[in-house]
């Protein structure tokens, strides 16, 4: 007996690749972004603190998303690609 | 010879219901309870049944995979559905697939949430949909297996398996199955497909990610405004998604119910108006921690009080059931939309 597959479908065409570019913790703008659930931005304060001991944190900002429910907006991503060299996501839960 | 993960068709060689069933849970293709064979004879009769319908599916989140019509098919299979149903069930995934329902954000959240799918128009009495006495409960083949077979694509498709992708904390029976009609014969009103657009004689089926229904007992008032009241008192919950992540909700009302606020002179819109203005929560209800929380990330109060959406318009109204002093109340998972989806025939 033949069936047909009900977890059977075509993968989507992914997205283009880039290049990742080197990142110098020390250094670098960093941003730091919450999924804007309870207990996100206190995680992203310890790491900034902890990073503060290492390095100056003046380019290190907060950001979060505007829903935890919903992805990120567009504005905010390309926000943070065009502005920081790396970035560190906390999802509080 | 390829993963089966990969096979459009897979030959499972003689085996019975039973053998099928625990190959099928083997596979993670079940939902637990049992299931029909997707036999490529069956399958084949339901896809005929949506050969009008050219339009192609998108890539389904999470899993990000194009489904074919066979997959689909197969769900419905094994779901029980009549292959007249599967028109339905393909309208429901479209509906499911609007960018704005947030489909991915909907199965993977820890939200109890599930695809509520509600049938208007002339196929509920074609295809026997329950619309009166016990709609949202069992006993008719098209209101169990429709619902379901919309999870069971969920599941095989979206790939949202629970404790994998879906990541509920409790679930809720819903996911199992969760599909009614419209009673529209009893509904003073415009029937909620209309009050969207869409001809009386369009067949539509509107899918929300909600939480079940929530009762709404009020046996006592004896006018509309009693009624009212009752209704906002259930609706206002401080421990609600939509208290801050805003988003619709429906309030399904019982037929009985609906009568009186007409002959007290309510339409639709002063319905919805009265709810939003009753069924805010007063911030004493609110802890402070929340309350910090809704703050920061943009929910602020209006004076003492926290709104359950973010106008009235969030408040879908309608009419199903049967006898009796009850409505419901269905709130949403926030971060979504209401979307309707005209069934290609």
């Amino acid at each position: 007996m033949r069936i047909f597959n009900p977890s059977f479908g075509m993968a989507a065409a992914g997205p283009a690749k880039v290049t990742l570019q080197p990142v110098n913790w020390a250094t670098d703008a960093i941003a730091l972004i919450s999924n804007s659930k309870p207990n996100a931005r206190e995680l992203l304060e310890g790491v900034r603190a902890m990073l503060g001991a290492h390095r100056p944190v003046d380019n290190i900002h907060f950001h979060a998303k505007n829903s935890a429910s919903q992805p990120a907006p567009k504005e905010l991503i390309e926000k943070v690609a065009k502005n920081y060299k790396a970035a560190l996501l906390a999802l509080g839960d | 010879m390829k993963d089966i993960a990969e096979q459009e068709v897979i030959d499972i060689g003689d085996m019975d219901v039973e053998a099928f069933n625990e190959y099928a849970n083997e596979q993670g293709w079940s939902d637990g309870m049992p299931l029909f064979v997707p036999t490529e004879a069956k399958v084949a009769k339901f896809v005929e049944t949506v050969r009008g319908d050219n339009r192609p599916y998108p890539p389904v989140p999470p899993r990000q995979v194009v489904p074919t019509l066979q997959a689909l098919a197969a769900n419905a299979v094994m779901a029980g559905c009549k292959p007249e149903y599967f028109p339905v069930v393909t309208a429901a995934l479209r509906g499911v697939l609007d960018p704005e329902y947030n489909l991915h954000g909907t199965l993977a959240t820890t939200h109890s949430c599930a695809p509520m799918v509600m049938v208007s128009g002339p196929i509920r009495h074609e295809l026997n949909i329950n619309c009166g006495t016990n709609c949202f409960g069992q006993g008719r083949q098209a209101n169990a297996t429709i619902g379901r077979a919309l999870g069971l694509m969920l599941l095989n498709v979206a790939g949202a398996k629970p404790g994998e992708m879906d990541r509920s904390t409790q679930g809720n029976p819903a996911k199992f199955t969760f599909c009614f009609g419209e009673n529209e014969e009893e509904n003073p009103w415009a029937p909620y497909h209309v009050q969207r657009g869409f001809a009386p004689t369009d067949s539509v089926v509107t899918v929300m990610s909600g939480e079940g229904p929530h009762n709404l007992n009020d046996h006592g008032s004896t006018t509309g405004d009693g009624l009212l009241t009752t209704f906002a008192g259930g609706m206002s919950n401080p421990g609600s998604n939509t208290i801050y992540g805003k988003g619709p909700m429906f309030v399904i009302i019982g037929p009985e119910h609906a009568a009186t606020l007409k002959r007290d002179g309510f339409t639709i819109d002063s319905i919805r108006e009265e709810l939003w203005k009753r069924s805010r929560v007063h911030l004493s209800r609110v802890s402070k921690e929340n309350l910090v929380t809704y703050e920061t990330t943009g929910h602020k109060p209006d004076g003492d009080w926290l709104s359950i959406g973010r106008d009235p318009k969030d408040i879908h109204i309608t009419v199903a059931g049967g006898a009796g002093k009850h409505s419901a109340f269905i709130p949403s998972f926030g971060g979504t939309t209401v979307a309707c989806t005209r069934i290609a025939r």
